[in-house]
């Protein structure tokens, strides 16, 4: 290969990566701006901390979350300001979140609020938790599918925490108020046996 | 003597490490009866301490027993519903008991508050969560419908949504008038978000 040759690969490659980063500059922007920019003052720096918003989803959406690439294991929490020891728990979770993320957990949090609270009460608790998770709202006009979809043990009761491995299978589950350490120790677990593959 | 302790340490530590490996898939709670299941008799203390017995408290055309509370925002969501559906089915021969299994709900406050909110069915406290273990009942409000001979023909939510002005499908009415017309119920089981029932740890 002469000279010139690689060099004009090495521009087209260039020119490449600039372009990719600019579609997903232009594609990230677009992607926030809805919750950003909703019916509210432009607030724009405030929207740092990426969980400080919830975005709302639908069943199908919900699926599309849950569904594993082969790469990292998903912890989903089922949860509602309304809901006292979805509360209580919250605490707990977000240092979960903050011990395990580094170590390739995922981590996100489902919120079953009404829509009409996802940029009031659901915001202001979760910058009261710091939490800094992506959080969703399912927005269902009948839960049921949802419901089932997730778990066929799982009847609706708030909160709900499930552990998924990176092929997606339910490792561990809990209906209530979790014990932080029995789920410190399932994900522990399974971390390790992801690391031995 | 010390080998003895050994090997009663060693047992013990198989038998915490089996019964942890059960806990990280199993949910604790027992699975609820199956659709056509007889829902078996049994007694509760009332708010005011008084015993009644599934057989005394049942309609003779059935018999909804809703798992409530006092805190749950969604349960308090269907207060007027419950009420509402004592009201209309008790001429028809159904009557509705509800039923407190929260741990963190004594007696005195169901009370206050079924007197608070209006409820005038009965409420029985189920201390200790017995019943609400033997109907696998997760959350409230958590309703089943039991017919003349006391077989679960409905179980789950009363409707789908807390909001009522959302409402569009009402799983536990169409039960009811199924069963009333004779007819087989089309929709046996139907889920909704909830409170969890506050077991006792």
């Amino acid at each position: 290969m002469s000279l010139l040759k690689t060099r004009t690969a090495k521009a087209k490659l260039v020119r490449l990566v600039v372009a990719g980063v600019v579609v997903c500059l232009t594609f990230s922007a677009a992607a926030q701006s809805p919750t950003a920019s909703k019916g509210r003052t432009a607030r724009v720096n405030h929207t740092v901390k990426r969980a400080a918003a919830a975005r709302p989803i639908n069943a199908e959406e919900l699926q599309g979350l849950l569904k594993r690439d082969g790469n990292h294991p998903l912890l989903v929490n089922y949860w509602a300001t309304w809901c006292d020891p979805c509360r209580d728990e919250f605490p707990d979770l977000v240092k979960i979140d903050e011990q395990y993320r580094a170590k390739g957990l995922d981590f996100i949090a489902i919120s079953l609020d009404d829509l009409a609270d996802i940029n009031t009460a659901v915001p202001k608790f979760l910058r009261e938790m710091k939490a800094t998770m992506p959080v969703y709202l399912l927005n269902v006009a009948d839960p049921e599918p949802a419901i089932n979809s997730v778990d066929r043990e799982w009847g609706g009761a708030l909160p709900a925490t499930f552990l998924y491995s990176n092929k997606g299978e339910v490792v561990y589950k809990h209906f209530g108020r979790i014990k932080a350490d029995e789920l410190r120790a399932a994900i522990e677990k399974l971390l390790g046996s992801r690391q031995e593959q | 003597m010390k080998k003895l302790h050994l090997i009663s340490l060693m047992i013990a530590l198989v038998a915490i490490a089996i019964a942890g490996n059960a806990r990280t898939i199993a949910a604790d709670i027992p699975a609820p009866p199956a659709i056509g299941a007889t829902i078996v008799d049994f007694t509760l203390p009332d708010v005011d301490g008084t015993n009644h017995s599934l057989n005394s408290l049942k309609g003779k055309n059935g018999t909804i027993l809703i798992f409530i509370a006092v805190q749950c925002p969604v349960s308090n969501a269907y207060n007027e519903r419950m009420e509402k559906l004592a009201q209309d089915y008790q001429a028809r021969g159904i009557s509705v008991v509800g039923i407190n299994a929260n741990s963190t709900e004594p007696a005195a406050d169901v009370k206050a508050h079924a007197a608070e909110k209006h409820l005038t069915f009965p409420i029985l406290k189920d201390n200790g969560n017995k019943i609400a273990d033997a109907l696998g009942a997760t959350r409230t409000p958590e309703a089943y419908f039991l017919d003349a001979n006391s077989k679960l023909v409905y179980h789950g939510r009363i409707d789908n949504s807390r909001d009522i002005s959302q409402v569009n499908s009402t799983e536990l009415r169409d039960a009811l008038e199924a069963t009333l017309a004779g007819k087989p119920v089309a929709k046996t089981t139907a889920n909704a978000f909830g409170c969890s029932i506050k077991r006792v740890e």
